[in-house]
């Protein structure tokens, strides 16, 4: 980089600054720090989770895989806009209508503080520690693109202005920023994508130099193969119905329409945006073939390809990725933390100036330690890849006992939750470490033992307070908000024409699916299936989500 | 002169998510912008 891209780079951070701590006059209460005053609009909804959503791992990372493995990769940002279409739909507007902050809180509604209490924790260590390492990841991944070899100049760059503007302003501000990069990534990933493939001799020319595998969709064999497509749909829908940073983000939505239409669209709005930042990594293949870290495939693209001023605007892209995707989990930490573990067992007396300021500092300390551990990562090797994997293989059994049995069996109690969120967290920790099944085999496995033991505990143990059931229940219809506002979204439309569009819907999931199975017969015809089966998805989720 | 349809269908689609992304979030951010101000003056007046 040069003089003018360092200038393009302080610039756009500058202004991220100031666009971020304007909204520290907006948070006048623990509701505007935690969720924007429930307050967002679809447009803005959609954005601000797609800004969360797609970070550096994707421009880097994912497009380090495309570059490796071909084109499958794609499915593991596609699926997981299927399932925040599927959980826009179904799942979203439930908890809006509950009028929650936080997963934790779904779960003291649903069966008891004690649950509440044991997940937030768990939450709030999980989030902690991902912002650790994704941002050593980012700090590694500035380096060869920038050309500037500094580890601290990065981790500080990428850190402490979105510390202090989400300490600052909270959701509102990490909403507002999130819309400002979310423009800056999308239009880093256009300058790229025509100036990588002219390079290759366009798209005849990349099709002519990659094997055939690489530009296969759902493949038979490999390791993102057509299993990998259904376990990777199936942690989607785990995470798009109960992660917490993705989460406070819908919970700040205005009503439960916005929640939906929110979600539908950052769901649409991804899938071409995927194609953006993953097709350089295939001409990546091609321009620079033979680098061995795979991570590295598009920085070497980006740093040979780019000339001066575009590569400044190019980095700001990538540095919004980064920010939003921090900003939005300190942020969760802070909610998860300030109105989970403080408000609900610490003080349970604190006033909402008191626990505002708490989440402030949670925020601030947040941040330190995300600085503290980026510098930890590279001392803890493999350990961390195994945390990640644990984590992730945890999150499932929590989507059983929050979501499908949460809000879909009155029998479950607090008792089997928690049998069955440590009973499937435990599976999965001895199938990935003991028996080294792969990622795909042991996702499964806990998420059946989860769904499993959740029922036998529940059945041998007392009934669940019927007050909580009625609670929820209620919110699988309407809610008093909703009949005041004359807004009710129905789950199940009423129209002829909403019912006609969950039909199409459902057409989508089942093309799709039968895309993957044609993938495991080894069918050339799988990958056009199984696409054209997530547009129909898509299309069948966007008029019923316009439509009721 | 060639044209890669496909790169440039994918180039398209991705300009017209910005454009919108772009206009939309701006309008309903003066929306919430005029309704903070109005907020902000109905606590002046009731202060006053």
């Amino acid at each position: 980089m040069n003089f003018f891209d360092y200038l393009i780079v302080f610039g756009f951070m500058g202004l991220t600054f100031y666009v971020g701590s304007i909204f520290y006059q907006w948070v006048g209460s623990t509701e505007d720090f935690y969720v924007a005053g429930r307050k967002l609009t679809p447009f803005i909804l959609a954005a601000v989770l797609t800004a969360t959503n797609v970070n550096l791992y994707s421009f880097v990372g994912q497009a380090g895989i495309a570059y490796k493995h071909g084109m499958a990769i794609l499915w593991q940002t596609w699926t997981g806009n299927m399932a925040l279409v599927f959980s826009g739909l179904f799942v979203l507007p439930i908890l809006r209508r509950l009028r929650i902050k936080t997963i934790p809180e779904l779960l003291e509604l649903r069966y008891s503080k004690g649950v509440r209490t044991f997940v937030a924790v768990i939450w709030v260590v999980r989030l902690a520690f991902w912002l650790g390492v994704i941002s050593y990841a980012a700090a590694i991944a500035a380096q060869p693109i920038t050309g500037f070899h500094s580890f601290t100049f990065w981790i500080l760059i990428f850190s402490v202005i979105a510390i202090i503007y989400t300490m600052l302003g909270g959701m509102w501000s990490v909403a507002f920023t999130d819309v400002m990069q979310f423009v800056f990534m999308l239009l880093g990933a256009l300058i790229v994508l025509p100036l990588a493939m002219s390079k290759v001799g366009w798209w005849p020319g990349l099709t002519a130099q990659l094997p055939p595998e690489s530009l296969t969709l759902v493949t038979q064999a490999g390791i993102y193969n057509w299993k990998f497509i259904l376990a990777i749909f199936l942690l989607g829908i785990e995470w798009a119905c109960v992660d917490q940073g993705l989460l406070q983000r819908a919970f700040g939505a205005e009503n439960t329409k916005t929640v939906a239409r929110g979600l539908v669209l950052a769901g649409i709005i991804t899938t071409p945006f995927a194609l953006l930042w993953n097709i350089p990594g295939l001409a990546s293949r091609i321009l620079y073939p033979g680098i061995e870290n795979a991570d590295m495939a598009v920085p070497t693209l980006l740093a040979n390809l780019l000339p001066n001023v575009i590569l400044g605007l190019v980095v700001c892209g990538l540095i919004s990725s980064h920010l939003s995707t921090i900003s939005a989990n300190l942020n969760g930490v802070a909610t998860v933390f300030a109105s989970d573990i403080y408000e609900n067992i610490l003080n349970r007396k604190a006033t909402d100036r008191e626990v505002l300021r708490i989440a402030r500092i949670v925020t601030a300390i947040t941040g330190i330690a995300m600085i503290v551990f980026a510098y930890l990562v590279p001392r803890l090797g493999g350990v961390v890849n195994a945390y990640l994997t644990i984590i992730a293989i945890m999150d499932m059994p929590l989507f059983i006992i929050a979501v499908i049995y949460g809000l879909l069996w009155k029998r479950a109690n607090w008792q089997g939750a928690i049998a069955g969120y440590a009973a499937g967290a435990l599976a999965g920790i001895i199938a990935q470490l003991h028996f080294r099944f792969d990622f795909n085999t042991t996702t499964f496995i806990s998420a059946g033992i989860a769904l499993l033991v959740t029922p036998i505990i529940s059945l041998f143990s007392g009934f669940p307070d019927s007050h909580k059931i009625d609670s929820i229940w209620r919110a699988r219809y309407t809610s008093e908000e909703e009949i005041r506002g004359n807004g009710v979204y129905h789950i199940v439309p009423k129209t002829a024409v909403g019912k006609l569009s969950l039909v199409i819907y459902f057409v989508g999931l089942l093309l799709f699916l039968a895309g993957v199975y044609l993938g495991s017969r080894g069918e050339t015809t799988a990958s056009l299936v199984a696409t054209f089966g997530m547009i129909i998805y898509f299309g069948g989720g966007l008029w019923r989500a316009y439509t009721n | 002169m060639y044209v890669d349809w496909i790169t440039w269908g994918i180039w398209l689609l991705g300009l017209v998510i910005l454009v919108v992304w772009i206009w939309i979030p701006l309008q309903e951010f003066k929306k919430l912008m005029a309704q903070r101000r109005k907020k902000v003056q109905g606590k002046l007046q009731a202060k006053g």
